[in-house]
Parts: structure tokens; sequence; C-alpha cells
């Protein structure tokens, strides 16, 4: 698994009849992005090569 | 030598015995990789930065800082800063630092020099490629005789502003030299690429600021690097305010000096140009160390010799325009990023004029909230002389074993050629405030993961939102002077008021909600983001620890 980030804050308590399937509700959608060429370089870019070339996700690269 | 393959023009891997090497206008140096790390390593006359200049003499060939000595009595067969002239026709080539040395012409369809390189009195007329393989051909050595086998391929650092036809040219250059190029990597990157190796934050969101001031040029690159991978956001280069212009300061100040006690000007005559030259550049690296140097030549001109001393004040005064110069190059390339200094969280000081001590202060002033790596700000920095080499050699370490095939395939347009974020993503707390998860220009697919601390116990809600970051100016009026501890400060009284910036969040578009229940006293959650090459979002989210967690998908746009 990879690493992560530590934060500390204070989530906002679930407002009362907040329901949804799964617990989970998608309400919008990333902005558009930006094509840019990446760095063919280090360590990380070959890992990034090696998952696009093979169509592998990242945790199918974890395993 | 090792054996060519024909069909993929690349040593076979197992044959290979490769090093880094940063191959400038004003010097080259080499760097071997073991175990994941890069040494710089010394030619035979000991030095690690190697003038990347040739020169003959009665048919003998010298390079580095042998030829470099040769400026001074036999500058028409000593050939220095053609490094750029590689694979451009003579109309667009700039001559102005081949003054002092010999002349580029007209030669074909490419630029050549004419020097006598041979025991008798011809001249030959020697193109800029051969010139270039000539050298190439003395770095392998000085790297083969180091590592006791037969250097036969490399990583090369190239400019970001170097065209097609450049790259080809010293490709061809290093070819011929019997080097089998691995990689052309851009300079800015080579020195990023020489940092995070050392740096176990390597992984890390940052965005840099690249600046690489050596002889002739400078160059700055901005680079967000996401997670190790790196992105060029924009670049900046300037062929005015260099290294060089340094030495100009301090050969104008030393001949003022000269003609104070004597009648000629040193200026006007080549070897006396040549010798104030060299000692003017020995004399602005000493002031890069000590806080005095001084500055001497035999016979400077009209059989005077000359000495005198600078110190480093009276230095950063004079050569105070060509400072200002580079921060104005600097300044502007994260301008043109559409960004503004206090987004950027490291300045990587690259070249040999990063050495001075005056470029690393300004630095630090005009980015704040940025770590400057600099030897005079951070002991724990590189030689930014050595950046290149370094990361050079660590690219090469890292794809030796692939064939020359798949090296081509991975760093095609189809493979680097990705989406970016425009946004950052995360997390938005009980009172609004936006925390990042993936920073904005993130190349995707890319997932990341935190941890958040949730300090009180029951059911909370995780609102996954995008952010984008603007800086807040606001005015702090002065505080009103005490009128009894004021007497002698008329002038203090209409003090501006101070403007202060600061980075702050804007709350974008929101993107999904979801709920945890049940977390204890004390507990976490964790929130992994994984965003797919095509923009499609994958949430999950589970207290660390607890059973469950909850997984849901956010469609592309
Ligand atoms: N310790 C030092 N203090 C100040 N300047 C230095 C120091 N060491 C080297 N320099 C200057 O750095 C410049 C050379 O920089 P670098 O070695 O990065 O060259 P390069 O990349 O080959 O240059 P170019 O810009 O011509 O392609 C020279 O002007 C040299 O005088
Ligand atoms: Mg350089």
């Amino acid at each position: 698994m990879s690493k992560h980030t530590e934060v500390e804050l204070t989530l906002p308590a679930l407002p009362q009849g907040w329901e949804a399937e799964g617990n989970f509700k998608a309400l919008g959608k990333v902005t558009k992005a930006t094509e840019r060429s990446i760095e063919p370089v280090g360590p990380h870019f070959l890992a990034h090569a090696r998952r696009a070339r093979h169509k592998r996700t990242f945790s199918e690269d974890d395993k | 030598m090792a054996t060519t393959e024909a069909t993929t023009n690349g040593t076979m891997p197992n044959d290979r015995h490769t090093i880094g090497i940063s191959f400038g206008n004003s010097n080259n140096s080499i760097a071997i990789a073991v175990d994941d790390k890069a040494e710089v390593i010394a030619n035979e006359d000991g030095d690690r930065q190697i003038p990347a200049i040739l020169s003959y003499v009665e048919g003998e060939e010298y390079t580095g800082q042998q030829a470099k000595a040769q400026l001074i009595r036999n500058s028409k067969n000593t050939v220095a800063y053609f490094r750029d002239f590689l694979g451009q026709d003579f109309a667009s080539i700039d001559p102005t630092h081949s003054h002092a040395s010999a002349h580029p012409q007209e030669h074909e369809s490419t630029v050549a020099f004419n020097i006598q390189d041979k025991a008798d009195s011809e001249t030959s007329t020697v193109t800029v490629s051969e010139v270039a393989t000539r050298l190439f051909k003395r770095l392998a050595q000085s790297a083969s005789d180091y590592s006791g086998k037969t250097v036969n391929s490399a990583v090369i650092t190239i400019p970001t502003n170097f065209s097609d036809k450049q790259k080809a040219a010293l490709i061809t250059a290093a070819n011929n030299a019997d080097l089998e190029v691995l990689q052309l990597i851009h300079e800015p990157i080579a020195a990023v690429l020489a940092y995070d190796a050392k740096n176990e934050h390597s992984g890390s969101d940052k965005v840099v600021v690249v600046a690489d001031l050596g002889g002739t040029r400078s160059d700055v690159a901005v680079v967000a690097a996401r997670n190790g991978i790196y992105t060029i956001l924009a670049t900046a280069h300037d062929y005015e305010f260099a290294g060089t212009a340094l030495d100009v300061v301090l050969q104008d100040h030393f001949a003022k000096e000269f003609i104070k006690w004597n009648t000629t000007d040193p200026r006007e005559e080549a070897r006396s140009m040549a010798k104030l030259k060299l000692e003017s550049e020995a004399t602005k690296k000493a002031l890069s160390i000590g806080t005095n140097a001084n500055f001497s030549v035999e016979s400077l001109a009209e059989g005077a010799d000359f000495s005198s001393t600078i110190n480093r004040l009276r230095y950063e005064m004079i050569a105070r325009k060509v400072f200002d110069g580079f921060s104005r190059l600097i300044e502007g390339a994260v301008k043109k990023a559409d960004l503004d200094v206090l987004d950027i969280d490291e300045v990587i000081l690259s070249g040999g004029t990063s050495h001075t001590p005056k470029i690393a202060r300004n630095m630090q002033s005009l980015f704040p909230k940025a770590t400057v790596l600099a030897p005079s700000t951070t002991p724990t920095a590189i030689n930014p002389s050595e950046l290149q080499a370094r990361g050079a050699a660590l690219q090469a370490n890292l794809i030796q074993e692939y064939e020359a095939e798949d090296i081509e395939q991975s760093t095609h347009a189809a493979v680097t050629t990705v989406k970016h974020l425009t946004n950052a993503i995360g997390v938005l707390s009980a009172d609004d405030v936006f925390t990042p998860i993936i920073a904005a220009e993130t190349a995707v697919p890319a997932r990341r993961t935190i941890h958040i601390s949730a300090p009180a116990a029951g059911d909370v809600l995780i609102k996954i939102v995008e952010g984008g970051s603007h800086i807040k100016i606001s005015t702090i009026e002065p505080k009103p002077k005490d009128e009894a501890d004021s007497d002698d400060s008329d002038d203090d009284s209409d003090e501006e008021p101070e403007e202060q910036r600061e980075k702050v969040w804007k709350v974008g578009t929101v993107l999904a909600e979801a709920s945890i229940k049940g977390i204890k006293k004390c507990g976490k959650v964790e929130v992994m983001i994984n965003v797919a090459a095509d923009l499609a979002v994958t949430v999950t989210a589970r207290e660390v620890g607890g059973k469950g967690g909850l997984r849901g998908n956010i469609t592309a746009p």
C-alpha cells in the first residue's frame, strides 16, 4: 500500500437525515484538465510508464 | 568495444558501462552512479568541472583546464563555448563568446572552426560536431580510466529549449565518440532528481524553481513535482545575465584600477584581456568563499605586474545590475507559470554561478516560503556545479538495463502526454476549511491517501471538494506612534501601510459526500482518492482499524 499524509482536522458531524446508498453520493465532476508533458525521468516515472504500457492500475501494481 | 546491434542501434544492456554527462558551453562534468549513489569524478588533472575547451599545440590535443590556459597564448587554435552551435546553421548562432578563441565559420550547412590541429602548419576545418566528438572521447576516456571499464554509453543533459536538430546533432557527436546515448534529459530535471534521490521526502508534492545559472546562459524552470513525477510548467532563458557578465564587472573594475597607475587599458590588447578575464573569474570564485579576494596578474599590460584586492560587499555592489537581472528572470518564470512566489516550495540553485552567496540571499527574500537549496543557505546542499551530472548518472543507473527500444517507447509522447488536474482535490472541515489531498497540476492517473484524526466520537460527513488557491492581500495600517518616543521620527510619521500577502484556499465544486458512522473517540479516518487517466474519481474511506468502509465513484467529466 502506498504511503499517506497525516492531517488533523474536525470533520463535520453527519447532518440529521443524511442518507445515501453505500454511504456515498456523487455530486459533481472534476474540472476539465490540461494536457501536459511529464518528464520521462526518475523512478516514479518508470513505474508510471510500466503501468501505462501494461494498462495496469495502481492497485494491480501494488500486488 | 562492445558489440553494437544494428537493429536497435544500441549497445546490449549487459555490455553497457554507463555514465551521466553534463555538457555545457562552459564546463563538462561526468558522474557515475553505483548503488543509487552518484559521484562526480575528476579527470586526469583532478578537475570535476572540466572546461569545455579543446586546444592544439603543435598537434598535441589539450582539454579542460590545460586548454583554458591556452586562451592566453594560443587562442586561434583553441575552441571554446561551442555547445549551443551544435545542430544550428551559421546564421542562427550567437558568436559573442568566441571572440577570444577560434572563430566559428560557416561551413556547408553547419558551423566549423579553422584550427591548426596537426603537427604540420596546415590548418584544418573542424566542424562543431567533430569538436564535440573529440571532447566526448576525452570525457569517456577519463571515465574509463577512473572505473577501469570501457565506458560506452551515457545519459546527457540538455537545456529545455534545445531543438530536435540540436538534440540529433548532440546524439550524432556522442555516437561518433563510440558513446551510445541512452537518453537526453532536461538539465533542470536532472538537478531535481539529484536532490530527490537524496531526500526521503522525494515523494512529496511541491513546486520547485530550478535556477540554472551558468557561464554564458541562465535558464529557469518551474517544475511541479508530484510524488516524484515532474512536469515543467514554465521556462525562461537569458543570455545576457550569466556568469561571464559577472566576470565583465570585475574585469572593468580591475582594468580601471590598473589605468590609475599605468597608461594602457588592458582591455584593449588581446593577450592582456585574456589574462584579465581568467584572473577576474578566479577572483569571482574566491569571493564565493571568502569575504575578500586577491587579483594578481604578472605582466598584465605594458609588462607591468598588477595586484589588487576586493571585498565581497564592494563586489555585490558593483555587480548589482547582474544580480537583479537573475532575480527578474526567475520571478518572470514564476509569473509565466501563472504562479505566485508564495506558491514556490523549493528553489534549487544549479550551475557554477549559483555558488554566489548574494544570489542565494536574494532568492531567500524573493521566495519567503521556500527552502533555498544553495551552499550558503543550506549546509546539506549539493554542489550546484555537480547537480546535472549527478542527475544524469542516476537516470543512467535506472535505465541501463533496458533495451534501447524500450527506453524509446517509454519516453514517447503517447506515454508522457497526460492530463493534469486544474484544481486541487481535498476535504472540508467542520468550519469549511479546505485541506488538499491531491494538488493542482498533478498528472493523472494519480492516487493519494490521507489519515484524518477525528477528535470526537460519532458519525462524520466527508465532503470531497475541489479547491483553488489564490493570494489574499491585506494591508496592515502602521501602528500610531507614541508621541513620547518619537522626538526624531519626523520621516516615519507617514509610514506606508504594510502589505501582507498570504495564500488562501477557495472552495470550488463539491464532488461528493460520504459518511462514516460510529467512529471511536480519537479515531482516524483514512480517505483515498484515485483519479484515473480520464479524470474519473474513485473515493474510498474507512475508519483506520475499523471494519468495512465505503467506496464510491465519480464519473469522468
Ligand atoms: N565558486 C564559484 N563562484 C562563482 N561563480 C562560479 C563558481 N564556480 C564556477 N562559477 C562560474 O560558473 C560559470 C560556469 O557555470 P557551469 O559550470 O554551470 O557552466 P555551463 O553550464 O557549462 O555554462 P553555460 O551557461 O556557458 O552553458 C562560470 O561563469 C564560472 O565562472
Ligand atoms: Mg549549464
